[in-house]
């Protein structure tokens, strides 16, 4: 062990002042927001006008006006859909796959294939959604609407009739690496043997997968499930880049709800409020996670 | 606690007198679906490159009737663009820089010392990890405000840097615990301070895992979106992504070969940068998960 107690007060000081920048850092610009968001959803707060200058305390008036707007309950919901369709289902099916596919012995070329799909999430997503902004153009000469011609699929306008569709299938291109990842990783970790006794008792690759694998890579799973989706409740500047929100508020998560509130319409105290609706629920799913990990070191 | 600093232990048991795969004939069919999803992964960029080099570039993918680097040429020489992308430089160098510092003083703290409350230090400060800027971004922008930090590269810099720092300083503590206490015990009887020992023995040695930092560092910083739409208002000091942004959604003729030699532009190092990072992924992806906080 190479860790020990500091020794006097040198050694304790060496302990505070080596840890302070970093944590001033985080202070300030993490956890302080974080606080000042709670501060801030109690007020009627906006960027301009006489609230401005005055703000007021108003209780929970602005949660009860977030919980009665429309606006916010659709938010959620779109959220929700995005999160399960785009990331719970897409990204993990496809990943989980590819995981599979790349644990095989028989299978060559896996650099190239792991590099193909890694692509996607290497990029800024800026390019990310700008690649995306010409793949959906709703000619005919879109490449997607090129490639549903093929099947017979009159051309359609992806950005402004199927909006949410849309970032979902861009948000499972970007993210089928992330799970890709984990998934290998939790694969190395089943000793071959297992899956050999399992197939010379007579197991069918389908029983294999779901009696053996996916059980021993539980963990992992759960893992996944956790970390994705509080890196999918919060994505942004992929669906602001190619919708900002809309057509029509389509595509308005709760990201793009909570900045929408705050920066074009002024709003500090009820954007707050989101943001702590936003927060509560992610640092949720991030207290399940951090205890997991504990649990495990 | 010793920890790996390889990509997770990838070379278990690989005996080459394995017997063959008893599915062979789903063979074919697993070739049929990672060709598939390569080709969904890969096509996007496809547009990107071809258009880059295409002086008839459009909106739409197609082969080049002819091809040159003027799309290139115009960014060079586009004062606007360039500005951008040494913005982002400044920025994501900046913010770099910053996280190695810090991240690399409570790294060694971490790794060095045991106190009371650190496993909840590093449990928090994983917690802080978590915390989405999208969620916050109303009173970041007031306490950058309240700093008059909004629209200087200063605020750029410390924002990005703490948004980075969790993973960095996570990272940093795991690299360290890898170097010796012995080395550095030898160092002491020699004379040299603590602090000297840390950057002079410690520092050096842990130096591909202190490399890794600052590539993810950089890559995240360089990527980001979200922060300079809030903090940067004034367009000499905009950075690429911001840049790239206005340019597609706000001017009536889009020149989509300078678009897309600018993404281009803006792509490659994001992607020599992981090229290099690659055997850490596993690590930055989970962090926390494959290294122990004892």
């Amino acid at each position: 062990m190479i860790a020990r107690r500091p020794r006097g007060l040198r050694q304790h000081l060496i302990v505070a002042g080596f840890l302070a920048p970093a944590l001033i850092l985080l202070g300030i610009f993490v956890v302080a927001p974080v606080v000042w968001a709670l501060g801030l959803s109690v007020t009627d707060w906006r960027l301009t006008g006489p609230s401005a200058l005055h703000p007021k305390i108003v209780g929970l008036a602005n949660y009860g006006r977030l919980l009665a707007s429309d606006d916010f309950r659709a938010a959620f919901f779109r959220t929700g859909v995005f999160v399960i369709f785009s990331a719970i289902i897409g990204q993990f099916v496809f990943g989980l796959a590819s995981a599979l596919a790349l644990h095989r012995r028989d299978v060559r070329l896996k650099a190239l294939w792991g590099a193909a799909i890694l692509m996607p999430l290497v990029v800024p997503e800026t390019v990310a959604a700008f690649a995306w902004s010409s793949m959906l153009e709703s000619s005919d000469q879109g490449t997607v609407n090129r490639v549903i011609g093929l099947a017979g699929v009159a051309p359609v306008a992806w950005l402004q009739d199927n909006a949410m569709l849309s970032i979902i299938v861009v948000n499972i291109w970007r993210g089928i690496a992330f799970a890709m990842i984990l998934f290998s990783a939790a694969l190395e970790g089943v000793p071959q043997e297992v899956n050999e006794a399992a197939t010379v008792d007579g197991a069918s690759p389908r029983q294999l997968l779901t009696k053996i694998t996916l059980p021993l890579i539980k963990p992992a799973i759960v893992l996944y499930m956790l970390l994705t989706t509080i890196g999918t409740v919060t994505v942004f500047g992929l669906i602001y880049f190619l919708t900002r929100g809309g057509p029509g508020g389509d595509t308005t998560t709760l990201a793009i709800f909570v900045y929408e509130r705050a920066f074009k319409f002024f709003e500090i105290g009820l954007g707050s409020a989101a943001s702590v609706i936003m927060l509560g629920f992610v640092l949720g799913i991030g207290l399940i996670y951090v205890r997991l990990l504990r649990a495990q070191v | 606690m010793a920890v790996r600093t390889g990509a997770a232990p990838a070379a278990v048991a690989v005996t080459p007198t394995h017997h063959r795969h008893h599915r062979s004939r789903a063979l074919p069919l697993v070739y049929l679906f990672l060709a598939g999803l390569a080709i969904f992964c890969v096509v996007p960029f496809l547009w990107i490159l071809l258009a880059s080099v295409d002086p008839h570039a459009g909106v739409h993918l197609q082969i080049p009737a002819s091809v040159d680097l003027s799309s290139y040429v115009r960014f060079l020489t586009d004062p606007m663009f360039s500005r951008y992308i040494l913005n982002s430089m400044i920025m994501a160098g900046g913010s770099t820089v910053l996280v190695i510092l810090t991240s690399a003083l409570a790294g060694y703290a971490l790794s060095r010392f045991t106190f009371r409350g650190r496993r909840v230090l590093m449990f928090g400060i994983l917690m802080t990890r978590i915390v989405p800027v999208s969620a916050t971004i109303a009173p970041l922008y007031l306490i950058v405000q309240y700093l008059k930090l909004v629209d200087t590269y200063q605020g750029m810099i410390v924002v990005l840097a703490a948004q980075q720092l969790p993973l960095a300083i996570w990272l940093m503590k795991g690299f360290f615990d890898t170097v010796p206490g012995e080395l550095e015990e030898a160092a002491w009887v020699d004379g040299a301070s603590r602090l000297v020992s840390a950057f002079r023995i410690v520092l050096p040695l842990a130096a591909p895992g202190v490399g890794a930092v600052a590539l993810f560092a950089f890559i995240e910083s360089w990527g980001d979106f979200l922060t300079p739409l809030i903090l940067i208002t004034s367009s000499d000091k905009t950075p690429i992504s911001i840049g790239l942004f206005q340019a597609f959604s706000y001017r009536n003729q889009v020149d989509w070969g300078l678009l897309t030699a600018i993404s281009v532009v803006y792509m490659v190092p994001t992607i020599i940068l992981y090229l290099l990072v690659r055997r850490y992924l596993i690590k930055a992806t989970v962090v926390g998960a494959l290294q122990g906080a004892g």
